[in-house]
């Protein structure tokens, strides 16, 4: 059916509260990539077959991500007008024991993570039971308790698939308002107000942006919705649009409406393959639903969706280079001016905004700009999703207001260092990003204190690294990455980061000097400076901060001639040590490359020259005969 | 026409339309601003980042950009030879140095800005059919995809970039026009013409046949440029003249033209 006035709203709502509050037992899933990833599709068909098996009178439905990874495979499950129970580390073996005590109200399980009482989906408020006084609640749990969830405000607690229970906690409401009762005016105003700012990395007013746009003059407009998401280690894009594909629908539409454009193109990446798939079922059921196509909600807004799939290449998140691949061309970022909002794809007026900036409008016109600019701080308004991953105990997503301190999303929300190791830096940004030490750790997160430790804010990569990561080490893992990813256009991207990257292998090998670190700050600062674009800009943000920040540790490489952290496998060497080896014969077999020799039952020795440091005796040995040094 | 401007280029004042680019200006002004990747006649690229100049007033954000895509406006203000720039033209001179280390005329562009040697290194790849004199500067990719042709491309990406056929294959594309090699300013690009065909060395050896001139039998254009040309002209020439090399067409024309007078 096609949804033209309030009436077909509320009617298809109320066919979605009937899912949410089944009148039965209700069982979910998260099964996004992350939960599959850790095994929820066997846990979920697991539950399929106990439940056909005994047959249980139970409703068995599949959720996004919450955001918890490290307690992944996740399970709700919510009894009739009780609270949702979180079950975390649900292995298909759990199933059945959980299932036998929860669906008779024991509910005393060491899986049970928390319990859900009430939930602000933004969009409305839940209350979906409340009893079980002695369960901790949500906001017991340290990973929980600092997060304020506005994007994620429906991730890990709907059904992705089912446009229906999106519309019953409130969704395409705002669309609705904004079309029936609002000018694009007034909505470019609410978001000028709201003072959001894009959520890519680069934080330009969002409202500003779509101002420019709406005010060109031209017949055709487009909106890019970029989630060419591509930093080592984040993932919130893909989440967002596995979890919840129609907030980034909804929001492209209220998007497209400000600025009158017709046609959106969302920009995934094909390794996001579970991310297409949910988009193209979201988009499908839109379409059945009227809220794309033609005469939206019986007024004259027309507008489509494309998925445009990307072939992986890191450059193509950089906007210009974006709209090149969508045109069917090599992704080679242009030079700008002019800028896509005033001529983008196919050289017309574009707007192109990231997956998590298009998620906050929705909740923007629920509650327009001014709550919105509320949360956070001035003009470092709203949450932010970051990907917390790394040497961290809590690994996962989460979303915080801006201007909350690393401190707290490190040590409160993470829970500090894995087994008790000590937290040394932190790489946010990604490889446009830089190393921020511990000793700046009460930085707020916020667009301009997080660039003024000479990182970025980026789309919200957050690597944490302890005493045993080498600074050194982790600075050429990222320009190995950039120098591999520069789409080769210009020199200083192309020649420069390749160069970079050889001189500081040459401080891992051992064979640097104070003369090289000097060209490597001179090169760095070249790339920085005459890049075309954002890629080649900020490529050696990580070297420098690295440079700038752990000079004992870059000291050490090359006066030393030593890597503190024992990584850099020029600077070390493997010896047996003579009083704890058995002689027996293990290591042997597993070094690759014949490094070890020794008669049986005597103390073996390790060849220097033939050893490639891979580590292999370590891990085999059971005496712990092997140092590194 | 579009309106007249004034910008100032070191300080000093010049008008100019809004159509150009300070890069146009400069040069026509006399400025040196040093380039490898622009040319007159194709759109500028901004791949060789040379032609830097500093923004310090103006409606562009100030900071270090590249002239030959920066359009003149009202108030700009730039400066083409600041301490700054200097610095890191140094550096992009000395990564061209190891880049195309045969190409004399990187050699010379940086003889003049006074760097002769680089402390960075690069293996010399003895297998690169440009002969490690390429900059990928584009022009030949930008110049064959003008004439409306496309036979050359980037393969690759990042430092592996290369300039050449798809899948490195004779083209089946490549007229032989030999635009690629007339516009290529390191001299990279090289072709041999034997007899009844045309060489291209550099795309993976491409042998492009030569038609021959009806008359004298002398080879004068090569065959698909002679039916491209054709084609895009559209209009009927001569049926005698058609097939003719440049000498016999003139000698032709002047025999009848002598014939003509005397009768």
């Amino acid at each position: 059916m096609k949804i033209q006035n309030l009436d077909d709203l509320d009617k298809v709502r109320n066919r979605g509260l009937n899912k949410i509050f089944t009148g039965k037992p209700k069982i979910s899933v998260g099964l996004a990539t992350c939960g599959i990833a850790s095994g929820a599709d066997k846990t979920y068909d697991a539950l399929k077959n106990y439940i056909k098996d005994n047959e249980l009178d139970v409703y068995l439905t599949k959720t996004g991500c919450i955001g918890f990874c490290r307690q992944e495979p996740i399970m709700n499950i919510s009894l009739p007008d009780r609270p949702i129970l979180i079950f975390a580390k649900v292995s298909e073996q759990d199933v059945n024991s959980i299932l036998e005590k929860v669906l008779n109200e024991r509910i005393s399980d060491e899986k049970l993570l928390c319990k859900i009482e009430q939930w602000d989906h933004i969009t409305s408020k839940t209350t979906y039971g409340c009893e079980f006084e002695n369960l901790p609640s949500y906001s017991d749990i340290p990973f929980f308790k600092h997060q304020k969830k506005v994007v994620m405000r429906n991730c890990g607690l709907i059904n992705p698939e089912d446009i229906e229970e999106y519309i019953a906690i409130g969704g395409y409401y705002p669309l609705y308002r904004a079309i029936k009762n609002m000018t694009p005016e007034e909505i470019i105003e609410t978001v000028k107000k709201s003072w959001l700012r894009g959520r890519g990395g680069a934080g330009f007013p969002t409202g500003v942006k779509w101002e420019i746009a709406a005010k060109m003059r031209s017949q055709t407009k487009y909106i890019i919705c970029n989630a060419d998401e591509g930093d080592p280690g984040a993932y919130m894009n893909r989440n967002e649009m596995e979890s919840d594909p129609h907030m980034l629908i909804e929001g492209m539409l209220i998007g497209a409406y400000a600025i009158g454009a017709q046609e959106g193109v969302i920009y995934v990446r094909t390794e996001y393959p579970m991310a297409i798939q949910r988009l193209d079922i979201a988009i499908k059921q839109a379409k059945e639903y009227g809220m794309l196509g033609d005469s939206i909600f019986g007024t004259d807004f027309n507008f489509k969706i494309t998925v445009a799939k990307g072939a992986g290449a890191f450059v193509c998140g950089e906007e210009t280079a974006l709209i090149s691949s969508v045109e069917g061309q090599a992704g080679r970022p242009r030079p700008r001016p002019p800028f896509p909002a005033e001529k983008g794809l196919w050289g017309m007026p574009t707007v192109i905004n990231n997956v998590e900036t298009w998620c906050n409008i929705p909740a923007i016109i629920t509650h327009g700009g001014e709550w919105f600019a509320q949360i956070g701080r001035e003009k470092n308004t709203g949450t932010k999703v970051f990907s917390l991953v790394g040497k961290i105990k809590n690994v996962g997503l989460i979303e915080v207001p801006l201007g909350t301190s690393l401190s707290k999303i490190v040590y409160e929300i993470g829970e500090g260092g894995i087994d008790g190791k000590k937290i040394k830096a932190l790489q946010i940004g990604g490889p446009s990003g830089g190393c921020v030490p511990k000793k700046l750790f009460n930085t707020a997160v916020d667009y301009e204190k997080i660039r003024e430790t000479g990182s970025i804010m980026g789309s919200g990569g957050i690597v944490v690294m302890d005493e045993d990561s080498c600074m050194i080490d982790t600075a050429k893992f990222f320009i190995n990455f950039t120098s591999e990813e520069s789409c080769g256009k210009c020199a200083p991207c192309r020649e420069g980061l390749s160069r970079l990257y050889e001189l500081i292998e040459k401080i891992t090998d051992g064979k640097a000097t104070e003369k090289d670190i000097l060209l490597i700050e001179e090169l760095g600062e070249t790339i920085q400076k005459t890049s075309l674009c954002g890629l080649g800009q900020t490529a050696p943000n990580p070297v420098l901060t690295t440079f700038k920040y752990f000079r004992d540790e870059l000291d050490a490489h090359i006066k030393e001639k030593r890597c503190p952290a024992k990584i850099c496998k020029g600077l070390i060497t493997y010896k047996v040590l003579t009083d704890k080896c058995k002689g027996c014969t293990l290591c042997v077999q597993f070094c690759p490359t014949g490094a070890i020799t020794g008669t049986k039952g005597q103390p073996y020795e390790i060849n220097s020259e033939i050893c490639i440091r891979c580590g292999s005796c370590i891990d085999v040995c059971k005496f712990d005969a092997i140092s590194v040094a | 026409m579009k309106d007249g401007v004034v910008i100032k280029i070191n300080e000093k004042e010049f008008k100019a339309t809004e159509y150009q680019t300070v890069l146009t200006v400069a040069k026509n002004e006399g400025i040196d601003i040093p380039t490898f990747c622009y040319f007159e006649g194709i759109d500028p690229y901004g791949a060789c980042r040379l032609c830097m100049v500093k923004v310090i007033k103006g409606p562009y954000r100030p900071g270090i950009t590249t002239s030959c895509t920066l359009k003149v406006k009202e108030g700009l203000e730039v400066l083409t030879d600041t301490e700054e720039i200097r610095k890191y033209r140094k550096i992009l001179l000395q990564l061209y140095l190891v880049m195309a280390s045969d190409s004399e005329l990187v050699k010379n562009l940086a003889f003049k800005y006074g760097v002769t040697s680089s402390p960075f290194s690069k293996k010399f790849d003895i297998k690169d059919s440009l002969g490690n004199k390429c900059i990928l500067c584009g022009m030949c990719v930008r110049v064959c995809d003008a004439l409306g042709v496309g036979a050359i491309n980037y393969i690759g990406r990042g430092v592996y970039t290369k300039i050449n056929t798809p899948y490195l294959e004779p083209s089946q594309d490549c007229l032989g026009c030999g635009a690629c090699a007339k516009i290529c300013p390191t001299g990279a690009i090289k072709f041999e013409d034997i007899t009844k065909k045309r060489i291209m060395t550099s795309w993976i050896k491409t042998e492009i046949p030569f038609k021959e001139c009806s008359l004298c039998g002398k080879d004068f254009v090569t065959e698909p440029l002679f039916n491209f040309v054709s084609k895009k002209m559209q209009i009927e020439v001569d049926e005698e003249l058609k097939n003719l090399c440049s000498d016999c067409k003139r000698k032709l024309f002047s025999r009848k033209a002598i014939i003509s007078t005397s009768l």
